[in-house]
């Protein structure tokens, strides 16, 4: 078993890839197949039965200081199990991240665990590597929200991002709404009961009810899809509903067993393909993006759709959202704007809620590049900030070196892979 | 009245970058640098692997390769219980004569807890007891590997580009503006090289990924992209109207401990190979010492080195509490302990008014103003009933009782605030500190080989509610 192995090229060690999502964080090593663990982006405060989510955008610096700072601290020592300070970092992100968040993520990374160097790589760029693909519409489906962005050549075209709240929170939303409107809970002593005695009592419940959608329900294919909200609007008066499903019976816990009723099952997720008041909907985000973009790109990316997020994992999406493409592209508000009619669906090597990970694992085995791309250590003690995308005024990393003081080194890059 | 015990009453304040107050038990004393150290101002720092289960200790080169998992003992998928190997005999040909049968061992895995078997979901008996269970590989590594290496041919035809460029622009080592001009003139028709060099915007190439540039060869690099597929499979049209077998359906926790394959049906569930723990060892971040280092032995409680607070600076504790009364000067019982071998002495200082330190405090305290003297930690002092003991003189006003290393005495409290809440107290401990870690120099004219060096602490102590 001889020891380098392990060691990479040049005797760096792998970096750590992390894409922190607002449902659940994948965590690995660069260079692997998949992430090491998928883990519920949640913290435990010992004494208090509520998980606490770390991706929250609305609290304040220090309390999400303390929770970011809880939550990889059990990144690295539970799940990782490497040293923070011998390995650099790949963090996945959204392009519409907050900076605040960014940079409370950037300082807990540098002043408490010391990290030599983070990437943020954006999600969509990192699903089109893992393709091999310079091009592609992305579509991420997440849990707060469906977020579109096109990559040209590599290159993300920011003015055409599209996004809708459409994802699992709203989906979770609805099926609860759903639940206690209509579903009876059954338990050794009572039968009958309404959900709501049961959710309030144990938040507990609340995580078995979460997984509810994935077993339970799916996605019709366009037709019934159609039919049932039809029969959901009653636009016609006389739309009838197809057959619904049958019954499931959900147990709870041990004693109690929730009878989730047929028409629940296929058409909870209807609400991700109703076009709201804007006629938007998950699958006109992609038209509307292709729209926005230059009309020399539109067949590349309307050739190359790559759909990543948990959301896209539901049983029927994907054939589902490919239909709608197509039907809502002859509606006449597209029909003339695009001239591109052929849609097309990559497959990419790995589920679609890791797919951004991968990307995000090939470009960190990446040793030769992986330096020069991150802010360093150096370079945030020196400046106090991270760059953003969105904030021109930091300074590049070279005019750090002022070339009359002190001479740069000649050979040595700016930030060398070298301890 | 054992309420009075628990530690989060006594918090001594931590000198870090944030201010850290919080109980004795669980702070550092880093001897190097004379100093309190909590948990936040350390750093972690992973010392050995072990399994849980097996607790066996697994060298960190070993680790990494079976990706910090133990090689013999598997977790159930459906309930991540630890998995048993069991045995039974099945009858066998014998390899000489194939019409007699023999009796032959099979080991196959089992779930204690929720009675998975590894015959549900098809692995056959294995005929070794351990090693011969394999977990599935992912079909997709090829194709991932060869992405890889392809990006890395990219990556590094960028690493000689930019290479190239910093070595262009120190060799006429000439102000930047000069430079510029050299650069064109040597990259006559390098296309974009205002593109190519970083500008302001320069954090947009960070959202740029790797691709071919214009006008490089397309020889040694070659990936076949992934093809897009015009169709894809619908759900089965049975899945309208079949009934769901519920335990047949895998759940999310389920499905997420195995990220490669997120099967649905509970008959794709394999067992995993169970992830190790580890021990972890602190450094102060200043000096870089270590705090605390565990023992290698999983199975040993011990440290190899163990500098926690409670062993180097003296302990106040609680010990009674009168009914407190608003602006009613009462007494308070608190002790004193001597965690040190030598005599220790030690001043209370009350905190002065517009401490920066003293922000939580809603009473005024009166310390006793004369040095309090603790003898030293002596271990056999409990079963030595012949010994003699120590003559201290204590005014009886403020030392209560003594004990070995221990005393108590009276602080005098005046709760300033009339209102719901606890009342606090703060002041400062002043004691002396023989550093045994120093060097000895080697001692000039008899000098003592260890000099006190003296601490001082700021406590703060919660003593509970005011009773009208």
């Amino acid at each position: 078993m001889p020891l380098f192995e392990g060691l990479g090229s040049g005797g760096e060690k792998t970096a750590v890839v992390i894409d922190l999502g607002a449902a659940y964080t994948k965590c690995g090593f660069a260079g692997e197949t998949g992430p090491r663990f998928i883990i519920p982006s949640e913290i435990q405060k010992p004494g208090q039965q509520q998980s606490i989510k770390v991706v929250q955008y609305n609290i304040n610096t220090e309390e999400l200081y303390s929770n970011l700072k809880e939550f990889i601290h059990m990144l690295y020592f539970r799940h990782l199990l490497v040293n923070p300070r011998d390995r650099r970092v790949v963090i996945i992100e959204s392009i519409l991240c907050p900076s605040h968040f960014r940079e409370t993520l950037t300082k807990v990374f540098f002043k408490q665990f010391e990290v030599p160097s983070v990437l943020f790589a954006p999600s969509h760029l990192m699903a089109i590597m893992s393709l091999g693909i310079n091009s592609g519409l992305v579509m991420d489906c997440g849990y707060t929200e469906t977020l579109v962005l096109p990559v040209y050549e590599c290159i993300p075209i920011l003015p055409a991002w599209e996004a809708l709240p459409l994802g699992g929170k709203a989906i979770h939303k609805e099926l609860d709404g759903l639940l206690v409107e209509q579903c009876t809970v059954d338990s050794d002593s009572s039968t009958g009961q309404s959900l709501p005695t049961y959710i309030h009592i144990d938040p507990l419940m609340l995580f078995v009810l979460s997984c509810c959608p994935v077993r339970t329900c799916f996605i019709s294919d366009l037709q019934r899809g159609l039919k049932i909200q039809e029969a959901k609007f009653n636009l016609g008066g006389t739309a009838e509903r197809p057959t619904p499903p049958p019954d499931v019976d959900y147990p709870l816990d041990g004693e109690k067993i929730l009878h989730i009723k047929g028409p629940i099952r296929d058409s909870v997720m209807e609400m991700l393909f109703e076009q709201d008041n804007e006629e938007k909907s998950v699958a006109s985000l992609v038209l509307d993006a292709l729209v926005k973009c230059p009309i020399d790109t539109r067949k590349a990316l309307s050739e190359n759709l790559v759909i990543i997020g948990g959301t896209a994992m539901l049983p029927g999406f994907l054939h589902r959202l490919l239909a709608e493409i197509r039907l809502l592209v002859e509606k006449p508000k597209y029909r003339d704007a695009l001239a591109t009619k052929s849609f097309r669906l990559h497959s990419p090597p790995a589920k679609p809620n890791c797919t951004a990970w991968l990307g995000g694992a090939i470009f960190g085995a990446l040793q030769d590049i992986l330096g020069s791309r991150s802010v360093s250590r150096d370079y945030y003690n020196q400046t106090g900030r991270i760059p953003d995308w969105c904030c021109l005024s930091s300074p590049p990393p070279e005019s750090v070196y002022d070339a009359g003081k002190t001479p740069p080194p000649l050979m040595k890059r700016a930030f060398s892979t070298e301890k | 009245m054992a309420s009075l015990l628990q530690p989060d009453r006594v918090l001594y304040l931590v000198h870090g970058e944030k201010k850290i107050r919080s109980p004795l038990s669980t702070l550092y004393f880093c001897r190097y640098c004379s100093e309190l150290r909590s948990l936040e101002c350390v750093s972690h720092e992973v010392d050995s692997h072990y399994c849980p289960s097996c607790l066996e200790n697994m060298p960190s080169a070993e680790a990494k390769l079976k990706k910090n998992r133990c090689a013999n003992c598997f977790d159930c998928p459906c309930c991540m219980h630890t998995l048993s190997t069991r045995a039974t005999n099945i009858p066998a040909p014998l390899p000489d004569d194939p019409s007699k049968t023999t009796m032959k061992k099979a080991y196959y895995l089992a779930c204690g807890f929720c009675r998975w078997t590894s015959r549900d979901v098809g692995m056959a008996d294995k005929s070794v007891a351990s090693g011969g269970w394999q977990e599935p590989d992912n079909p997709h590594t090829q194709r991932i590997n060869k992405l890889i290496e392809y990006y890395q041919q990219l990556a590094q035809r960028e690493k000689l580009e930019r290479d190239r460029k910093k070595l262009a622009r120190r060799r006429p080592y000439m102000p930047l503006a000069f430079s510029q001009h050299t650069i064109h003139v040597v990259e006559k028709y390098g296309l974009g090289t205002r593109l190519q060099r970083q500008r302001p915007g320069a954090p947009i190439t960070s959202l740029a990924g790797l691709s071919l540039k214009e006008g490089e060869d397309q020889k040694e690099i070659n990936i076949e992209p992934a093809q897009a597929l015009d169709e894809v499979e619908p759900l089965p049209e049975d899945c309208y109207t079949r009934p769901i077998n519920l335990p047949e359906v895998t759940s999310l926790r389920q499905r997420l401990l195995q990220p490669d394959f997120q099967p649905a049906g509970a008959s794709q569930l394999h067992p995993k190979h169970k992830h190790l723990l580890i021990k972890r060892s602190l450094r102060c971040r200043k000096c870089e010492h270590n705090l605390s280092k565990p023992e290698f032995n999983p199975t040993s409680i011990k440290f190899k080195i163990q500098l926690v607070a409670v062993s180097y600076i003296p302990e106040v504790r609680i010990m009674s509490i009168p009914n407190l009364r608003f602006q009613k000067e009462c007494q308070v019982l608190l002790t004193l302990t001597n965690p040190v071998e030598n005599i220790t002495h030690v001043t209370l200082v009350g905190c002065e008014e517009g401490d920066p330190e003293d922000i939580n405090s809603t009473a005024k305290v009166m310390v006793p103003t004369k040095e309090l003297v603790l003898a030293g930690k002596d271990a056999a002092a409990d079963y030595d009933e012949l010994a003699e003991p120590q003559d201290f003189q204590d005014d009886p006003d403020v030392v209560a009782f003594r004990k070995s290393n221990k005393i108590g005495f009276f602080i005098k409290v005046v709760p300033q605030r009339e209102e719901d809440g606890d009342v606090t107290v703060s002041f400062k401990i002043r004691h002396d500190f023989r550093n045994l870690a120093a060097p000895i120099r080697p001692s000039e004219e008899g000098d003592a080989p260890t000099e006190a060096i003296w601490l001082t602490h700021h406590v703060e102590l919660s003593l509970g509610p005011i009773i009208a």
